[in-house]
């Protein structure tokens, strides 16, 4: 039965027009970031970077190479935006609209509700990132052909190149963590969108929240308190493009996020299952 | 079938619903009134465990809402105050979600149901162009599905057009006369719960000011009108018998009294009376004198 319900509940999900605002924004932004890469000033900036490391640029400058770059610039500004505004709707929308009142008029406890709600809203989640990974992986393919991976995440201290193959498996992987790393963002609002507020509310501020952290993180004078910031936990998933994979330190991360992810939900929970709902 | 005992409720400070208690018999036509804030959505509210009680307790064929709500609302139907529904899909796919909440449902059900309510036609069409009528009839259906015993529904007639209403109240009716359901409903419409319900509840601020048949209460029995030629001498002659003045040339008569002894005391004192009838009030008016503002 949970799995008939699960089912409608990713039907009203996907049936509705502005779930796919999010797939079609980042198909343009990939579009504009490869045009991007395309102008001759910044081809020939990557270019010189690559080959000062002492390799031939034409071989790393690939479409891996671009997917990664695209996937790095893209997915925390409008991942965040689009989680954030489907993990806000999520409770607070229905109970907007009403429609919140007609599934607790049925036999089914608050508790089940909420679960089916929550795995909608985390598996939608997972699908945008993958759709997000994987066509840009198409684009950059498409545009410069296969070739190695070329690595530069100043802010995370990574510099590596890897071979098309082994360079596709770590993208693969990378993209993996990536999508487990983001479902934080559908906690946090999924956790707004159970308090009494307005749909618009929940989505604002979740964003307030990310944006002030990825702020105040990155603020020199922060520094020594890094990892007590959520995104710094988030960014976990490019270590994995490092040569030798800091396999404990990304477990470590990983646990923190499942830490604040458990929390929220068990917070939403709480307050879902006290609040008095009338219109 | 359901029971509701001593429910009480406060939002802030205010008292929305003060120790309500009332029962409702398998195979009724209970109507629920009151003025808007009178308590009726509170009371539906706390019955369907949308609301939490600040005391007392709503027991549906013996389960407790709150502590048993998937037995108690396994065979409760319900139309909650305003409808409402996911515009973007068909009245069918509304339809099949809201079941997959209760349980199985055979498409033969489905099909029925959606018969009996009329909407056969349009039932493939996205609900963002249902007419007011179309959305309430697939509110019924939904609260109809998969097979409850008992339904609840808060103003099912409210923006209908007047053919509309005529059909929800026959449709009520065939509900508990066919299909031998429980229907306790709410309503503004006084005279549609008049010719509808078996019994009545009427709340006002909060409180249950009655409950029963009222065609039986006091107010009902002894109203009396009386046409005569003097009618200040008439009420100086009865009111030393108890009988008190009531609305519109109608007084009410002490149980005590026998109507007989009234008129021969009227006709000994030389009144000239022309008419000494019973009043039958109409619901409007027992529930004015009952929760009037």
């Amino acid at each position: 039965m949970i799995w008939k319900q699960l089912q409608g509940e990713l039907l009203k999900l996907f049936a509705r027009k502005r779930t796919y605002i999010g797939f079609v924004a980042f198909l343009a932004v990939e579009v504009l970031i490869l045009l991007l890469l395309n102008l001759p000033a910044v081809r020939k900036a990557i270019t010189r970077v690559i080959e000062q490391a002492g390799y031939p640029a034409s071989e790393y400058l690939s479409g891996l190479t671009l997917a990664f770059l695209i996937l790095l610039w893209s997915v925390f500004l409008l991942g965040s935006l689009y989680l954030a505004l489907v993990a806000g709707d999520v409770v607070s929308k229905e109970v907007e609209d009403g429609t919140l009142r007609m599934m607790l008029c049925r036999p089914v406890t608050r508790g089940r509700i909420l679960l089916i709600k929550l795995v909608a809203v985390l598996l939608y989640s997972l699908v945008l990132t993958w759709f997000i990974a994987l066509t840009a992986l198409a684009a950059g393919l498409l545009h410069s052909g296969a070739g190695g991976l070329f690595i530069f995440a100043p802010m995370e201290r990574i510099f590596a190149l890897y071979g098309f193959v082994p360079g596709l498996v770590r993208y693969l992987q990378a993209t993996a963590l990536l999508s487990i790393a983001l479902l934080t963002i559908p906690c946090i609002g999924f956790f707004m969108s159970c308090l009494n507020m307005k749909p618009a509310a929940a989505t604002t501020i979740t964003l307030s929240v990310l944006f002030l952290d990825t702020i105040l993180k990155n603020i020199p004078y922060f520094e020594s308190l890094r990892p007590w910031f959520v995104t710094a936990r988030m960014t976990a998933w490019v270590r994995v493009m490092e040569y030798n994979v800091p396999w404990e330190a990304i477990a470590e991360d990983f646990v923190w996020l499942f830490a604040i992810n458990a929390t929220l939900i068990i917070l939403a929970w709480q307050v879902f299952l006290r609040r008095d709902f009338k219109s | 079938m359901i029971r509701i005992e001593k429910i009480t409720k406060r939002f802030g400070g205010r008292l929305a619903a003060d120790a309500i208690s009332f029962e409702v018999a398998g195979g009724e036509i209970f109507g629920l009134l009151g003025h808007n804030g009178a308590g009726k959505s509170t009371t539906f509210g706390i019955a369907l465990g949308h609301l939490h009680a600040d005391s007392g307790r709503v027991l549906i064929g013996g389960h407790d809402v709150a502590s048993a709500r998937s037995e108690a609302l396994g065979r409760v139907g319900a139309i909650y105050e305003a409808a409402a529904f996911y515009d973007y899909l068909s009245g069918w796919k509304n339809l099949e979600f809201f079941v997959s909440l209760s349980g199985p449902v055979s498409r033969r059900r489905l099909d029925e149901v959606i018969e009996l309510v009329g909407l056969e036609e349009r039932i493939g069409d996205p609900v963002r162009v249902y007419s007011h009528g179309m959305r309430q009839r697939l509110a019924l259906a939904q609260a109809l599905l998969p097979d409850p015993r008992l339904i609840l529904l808060d103003e099912p007639t409210e923006g209908l057009d007047p053919a509309g209403i005529h059909e929800m109240r026959e449709l009520i009716r065939r509900l508990r006369d066919e299909h031998g359901l429980t229907v306790v409903l709410s309503s503004h419409l006084l005279h549609e719960v008049e010719q509808l319900c078996d019994r009545v509840a009427i709340l006002h601020q909060g409180k249950l000011v009655f409950c029963g048949r009222w065609q039986d209460a006091d107010e009902c029995a002894s109203r009396w009108r009386i046409v005569c030629n003097d009618p200040s001498k008439c009420a100086d002659i009865l009111r030393p018998l108890g009988v008190e003045d009531a609305q519109e040339g109608c007084v009410r008569l002490p149980a005590s009294l026998d109507p007989a002894d009234a008129i021969g005391a009227l006709v000994s004192a030389g009144v000239r009376l022309s008419a000494f009838e019973r009043v039958r009030p109409t619901l409007e008016d027992f529930y004015m004198e009952r929760a009037g503002r």
